[in-house]
Protein backbone atom coordinates (compact mmCIF):
# COMPACT_ATOMS: atom_id res chain seq x y z
CA UNK A 1 0.00 0.00 0.00
CA UNK A 2 0.96 3.64 -0.30
CA UNK A 3 0.17 6.98 1.30
CA UNK A 4 -2.12 8.88 -1.06
CA UNK A 5 -0.88 12.04 -2.66
CA UNK A 6 -2.21 15.38 -1.53
CA UNK A 7 -1.45 15.16 2.18
CA UNK A 8 1.19 16.98 4.14
CA UNK A 9 2.29 16.38 7.72
CA UNK A 10 2.76 19.64 9.60
CA UNK A 11 3.70 20.43 13.16
CA UNK A 12 1.52 23.13 14.69
CA UNK A 13 2.15 23.97 18.32
CA UNK A 14 3.84 20.63 18.93
CA UNK A 15 0.98 18.69 17.37
CA UNK A 16 1.39 16.62 14.23
CA UNK A 17 -1.46 17.39 11.89
CA UNK A 18 -2.20 16.18 8.41
CA UNK A 19 -3.29 18.87 5.99
CA UNK A 20 -4.70 18.10 2.58
CA UNK A 21 -3.07 20.27 -0.04
CA UNK A 22 -3.48 20.47 -3.78
CA UNK A 23 -7.21 20.68 -3.36
CA UNK A 24 -9.00 23.96 -3.81
CA UNK A 25 -10.71 23.77 -0.44
CA UNK A 26 -8.97 22.65 2.73
CA UNK A 27 -11.31 21.53 5.46
CA UNK A 28 -9.56 22.48 8.69
CA UNK A 29 -12.62 21.41 10.66
CA UNK A 30 -11.61 17.83 9.94
CA UNK A 31 -7.92 18.02 10.64
CA UNK A 32 -6.35 14.65 11.41
CA UNK A 33 -3.74 14.58 14.13
CA UNK A 34 -1.09 11.92 14.53
CA UNK A 35 0.69 10.97 17.71
CA UNK A 36 4.46 10.82 17.81
CA UNK A 37 4.86 7.20 16.71
CA UNK A 38 2.29 7.53 13.92
CA UNK A 39 4.08 10.66 12.68
CA UNK A 40 7.38 8.74 12.77
CA UNK A 41 5.86 5.97 10.63
CA UNK A 42 4.31 8.52 8.27
CA UNK A 43 7.65 10.20 7.65
CA UNK A 44 9.41 6.87 7.24
CA UNK A 45 7.14 5.56 4.50
CA UNK A 46 5.87 8.63 2.69
CA UNK A 47 6.26 8.22 -1.06
CA UNK A 48 7.12 4.52 -0.70
CA UNK A 49 5.29 1.23 -1.05
CA UNK A 50 4.92 -0.53 2.30
CA UNK A 51 3.12 -3.33 4.11
CA UNK A 52 1.82 -3.52 7.67
CA UNK A 53 4.80 -5.74 8.46
CA UNK A 54 7.21 -2.99 7.28
CA UNK A 55 5.53 -0.51 9.62
CA UNK A 56 5.63 -2.99 12.51
CA UNK A 57 9.36 -3.56 11.88
CA UNK A 58 9.95 0.18 11.90
CA UNK A 59 8.08 0.49 15.19
CA UNK A 60 10.14 -2.30 16.76
CA UNK A 61 13.33 -0.62 15.60
CA UNK A 62 12.44 2.75 17.14
CA UNK A 63 10.41 1.77 20.21
CA UNK A 64 10.69 -0.97 22.77
CA UNK A 65 7.72 -3.06 21.80
CA UNK A 66 7.26 -6.73 20.95
CA UNK A 67 6.61 -7.68 17.35
CA UNK A 68 3.04 -8.92 17.84
CA UNK A 69 1.86 -5.82 19.73
CA UNK A 70 3.49 -3.62 17.13
CA UNK A 71 1.78 -5.46 14.30
CA UNK A 72 -1.63 -5.28 16.01
CA UNK A 73 -1.24 -1.55 16.61
CA UNK A 74 -0.11 -0.97 13.05
CA UNK A 75 -3.08 -2.88 11.60
CA UNK A 76 -5.44 -0.80 13.69
CA UNK A 77 -3.73 2.43 12.65
CA UNK A 78 -3.69 1.51 8.96
CA UNK A 79 -7.41 0.70 9.13
CA UNK A 80 -8.15 4.16 10.49
CA UNK A 81 -5.87 5.74 7.87
CA UNK A 82 -7.72 3.84 5.14
CA UNK A 83 -11.05 4.90 6.59
CA UNK A 84 -10.20 8.56 6.17
CA UNK A 85 -8.55 8.05 2.80
CA UNK A 86 -4.92 8.64 3.75
CA UNK A 87 -3.65 5.36 2.30
CA UNK A 88 -4.75 2.97 -0.42
CA UNK A 89 -3.68 -0.51 -1.52
CA UNK B 1 -29.14 43.35 39.60
CA UNK B 2 -27.57 40.03 38.64
CA UNK B 3 -30.45 38.09 40.15
CA UNK B 4 -32.94 40.29 38.32
CA UNK B 5 -31.14 39.63 35.05
CA UNK B 6 -31.23 35.89 35.67
CA UNK B 7 -34.96 36.02 36.42
CA UNK B 8 -35.66 38.04 33.26
CA UNK B 9 -33.56 35.61 31.20
CA UNK B 10 -35.41 32.66 32.70
CA UNK B 11 -38.80 34.20 31.92
CA UNK B 12 -37.65 35.08 28.41
CA UNK B 13 -36.49 31.52 27.85
CA UNK B 14 -39.94 30.20 28.74
CA UNK B 15 -41.65 32.89 26.68
CA UNK B 16 -39.43 32.29 23.68
CA UNK B 17 -39.52 28.50 23.70
CA UNK B 18 -41.51 28.26 20.42
CA UNK B 19 -38.98 30.56 18.74
CA UNK B 20 -36.15 28.49 20.11
CA UNK B 21 -37.67 25.40 18.54
CA UNK B 22 -38.13 27.17 15.19
CA UNK B 23 -34.60 28.56 15.30
CA UNK B 24 -33.09 25.15 15.94
CA UNK B 25 -35.20 23.55 13.23
CA UNK B 26 -34.05 26.16 10.74
CA UNK B 27 -30.36 26.20 11.52
CA UNK B 28 -29.88 22.78 13.06
CA UNK B 29 -27.83 21.85 16.07
CA UNK B 30 -24.42 20.31 16.20
CA UNK B 31 -25.22 16.76 17.31
CA UNK B 32 -21.81 15.62 18.32
CA UNK B 33 -19.19 18.16 19.12
CA UNK B 34 -16.28 16.01 18.05
CA UNK B 35 -13.74 18.36 16.71
CA UNK B 36 -10.13 19.07 16.71
CA UNK B 37 -9.24 22.32 18.37
CA UNK B 38 -5.72 23.50 17.99
CA UNK B 39 -4.49 26.59 19.79
CA UNK B 40 -6.15 29.31 17.79
CA UNK B 41 -3.36 31.59 16.71
CA UNK B 42 -0.84 29.00 15.54
CA UNK B 43 -3.60 27.18 13.75
CA UNK B 44 -4.91 30.33 12.07
CA UNK B 45 -1.34 31.08 10.95
CA UNK B 46 -1.45 27.84 8.98
CA UNK B 47 -4.91 28.72 7.66
CA UNK B 48 -3.70 32.15 6.46
CA UNK B 49 -0.71 30.56 4.79
CA UNK B 50 -3.01 28.24 2.83
CA UNK B 51 -5.36 31.12 1.97
CA UNK B 52 -2.42 33.09 0.59
CA UNK B 53 -1.59 30.09 -1.63
CA UNK B 54 -5.04 30.44 -3.18
CA UNK B 55 -6.90 27.73 -1.30
CA UNK B 56 -10.22 28.20 0.40
CA UNK B 57 -10.42 26.98 3.99
CA UNK B 58 -13.21 25.71 6.21
CA UNK B 59 -12.74 26.33 9.92
CA UNK B 60 -14.74 26.07 13.12
CA UNK B 61 -15.23 29.43 14.73
CA UNK B 62 -14.26 29.93 18.35
CA UNK B 63 -15.97 32.31 20.73
CA UNK B 64 -19.21 34.23 20.80
CA UNK B 65 -18.12 37.54 19.30
CA UNK B 66 -19.89 37.00 15.97
CA UNK B 67 -23.31 36.30 17.40
CA UNK B 68 -25.98 36.14 16.02
CA UNK B 69 -24.56 35.35 12.59
CA UNK B 70 -21.97 32.79 13.62
CA UNK B 71 -22.68 30.56 16.59
CA UNK B 72 -19.80 28.94 18.48
CA UNK B 73 -20.00 25.13 18.53
CA UNK B 74 -22.54 25.07 15.74
CA UNK B 75 -21.18 26.95 12.75
CA UNK B 76 -18.22 26.70 10.45
CA UNK B 77 -17.16 29.28 7.88
CA UNK B 78 -15.46 28.99 4.52
CA UNK B 79 -12.75 31.57 3.95
CA UNK B 80 -11.03 32.78 0.80
CA UNK B 81 -8.56 35.54 0.15
CA UNK B 82 -9.88 38.40 -1.97
CA UNK B 83 -8.30 41.30 -3.82
CA UNK B 84 -10.39 43.89 -1.96
CA UNK B 85 -12.51 43.93 1.15
CA UNK B 86 -15.71 45.89 1.74
CA UNK B 87 -17.59 47.22 4.73
CA UNK B 88 -19.88 44.39 5.83
CA UNK B 89 -17.41 41.60 5.05
CA UNK B 90 -16.54 39.22 7.89
CA UNK B 91 -12.78 38.81 7.68
CA UNK B 92 -9.95 36.89 9.28
CA UNK B 93 -7.39 39.52 10.24
CA UNK B 94 -4.04 39.39 12.01
CA UNK B 95 -4.53 42.41 14.25
CA UNK B 96 -1.23 41.94 16.06
CA UNK B 97 1.69 39.74 15.09
CA UNK B 98 0.40 36.19 15.54
CA UNK B 99 -2.97 37.24 16.91
CA UNK B 100 -6.05 36.71 14.77
CA UNK B 101 -9.70 37.71 14.91
CA UNK B 102 -12.65 36.88 12.72
CA UNK B 103 -14.73 40.04 12.82
CA UNK B 104 -16.71 42.26 10.48
CA UNK B 105 -15.45 45.38 8.72
CA UNK B 106 -17.57 48.27 9.96
CA UNK B 107 -15.56 51.13 8.51
CA UNK B 108 -13.04 51.59 5.74
CA UNK B 109 -10.91 54.61 4.92
CA UNK B 110 -8.38 53.94 2.20
CA UNK B 111 -6.62 50.83 3.41
CA UNK B 112 -7.42 51.48 7.08
CA UNK B 113 -10.11 49.21 8.46
CA UNK B 114 -12.18 49.19 11.61
CA UNK B 115 -13.43 45.78 12.70
CA UNK B 116 -16.07 44.78 15.20
CA UNK B 117 -17.58 41.43 16.14
CA UNK B 118 -21.32 41.25 15.47
CA UNK B 119 -21.78 40.14 19.05
CA UNK B 120 -19.59 42.87 20.54
CA UNK B 121 -21.21 45.93 22.00
CA UNK B 122 -18.21 48.23 22.36
CA UNK B 123 -14.77 46.91 21.43
CA UNK B 124 -13.41 47.52 17.94
CA UNK B 125 -10.11 46.61 16.29
CA UNK B 126 -8.08 48.64 13.84
CA UNK B 127 -5.94 47.22 11.08
CA UNK B 128 -5.08 47.68 7.43
CA UNK B 129 -6.11 45.66 4.40
CA UNK B 130 -2.67 44.01 4.42
CA UNK B 131 -3.56 42.42 7.79
CA UNK B 132 -6.64 40.76 6.31
CA UNK B 133 -5.96 37.13 5.42
CA UNK B 134 -9.34 36.10 4.13
CA UNK B 135 -13.01 36.86 3.90
CA UNK B 136 -15.95 34.64 4.88
CA UNK B 137 -17.61 33.40 1.68
CA UNK B 138 -19.91 30.83 3.28
CA UNK B 139 -21.64 30.44 6.62
CA UNK B 140 -21.94 26.70 7.22
CA UNK B 141 -24.64 25.69 9.69
CA UNK B 142 -25.56 22.07 10.43
CA UNK B 143 -28.73 22.28 8.37
CA UNK B 144 -27.92 24.86 5.74
CA UNK B 145 -25.08 26.71 4.15
CA UNK B 146 -25.50 30.39 3.43
CA UNK B 147 -23.40 32.19 0.86
CA UNK B 148 -22.03 35.52 2.03
CA UNK B 149 -23.77 36.99 -1.04
CA UNK B 150 -27.17 35.75 0.11
CA UNK B 151 -29.47 38.82 -0.17
CA UNK B 152 -31.44 37.89 2.95
CA UNK B 153 -28.29 37.49 4.99
CA UNK B 154 -26.84 40.76 3.66
CA UNK B 155 -30.04 42.56 4.59
CA UNK B 156 -29.98 41.07 8.09
CA UNK B 157 -26.38 42.13 8.55
CA UNK B 158 -27.25 45.68 7.47
CA UNK B 159 -30.23 45.78 9.85
CA UNK B 160 -28.05 44.42 12.67
CA UNK B 161 -25.56 47.23 12.06
CA UNK B 162 -28.18 49.94 12.26
CA UNK B 163 -29.46 48.42 15.50
CA UNK B 164 -26.07 48.82 17.16
CA UNK B 165 -27.38 51.22 19.84
CA UNK B 166 -29.75 48.54 21.15
CA UNK B 167 -27.51 45.57 20.32
CA UNK B 168 -26.93 44.84 24.00
CA UNK B 169 -30.65 44.18 24.57
CA UNK B 170 -31.08 42.22 21.35
CA UNK B 171 -28.16 39.98 22.31
CA UNK B 172 -29.76 39.44 25.70
CA UNK B 173 -32.92 38.20 23.99
CA UNK B 174 -30.90 36.18 21.47
CA UNK B 175 -29.08 34.38 24.30
CA UNK B 176 -32.46 33.39 25.70
CA UNK B 177 -33.38 31.85 22.34
CA UNK B 178 -30.26 29.81 21.55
Amino acid sequence: MKINEGFELRTVCGENVIVAYGRKNIDFSKVISLNESAAYLWNAVIGKEFTCQDLADLLCKEYEVDAQTALNDVIQMVDSWKEVGLVSD
Amino acid sequence: MRALKAIIRYLLRILLTPFRYLFKRRNGVCASVVRHELPNDAFLGLVSEKLAEGHTAVIWVKGYSMRPFIEFGRDKVKLASAPTYQVGDAVLAEIEAGHYVLHRIIDKEGDKLTLQGDGNVRGVEYCTTSNVKGVVIEYIRPKRTLSADDPGLKRNIRIWRTLRPIRRYLLFIYKAVV
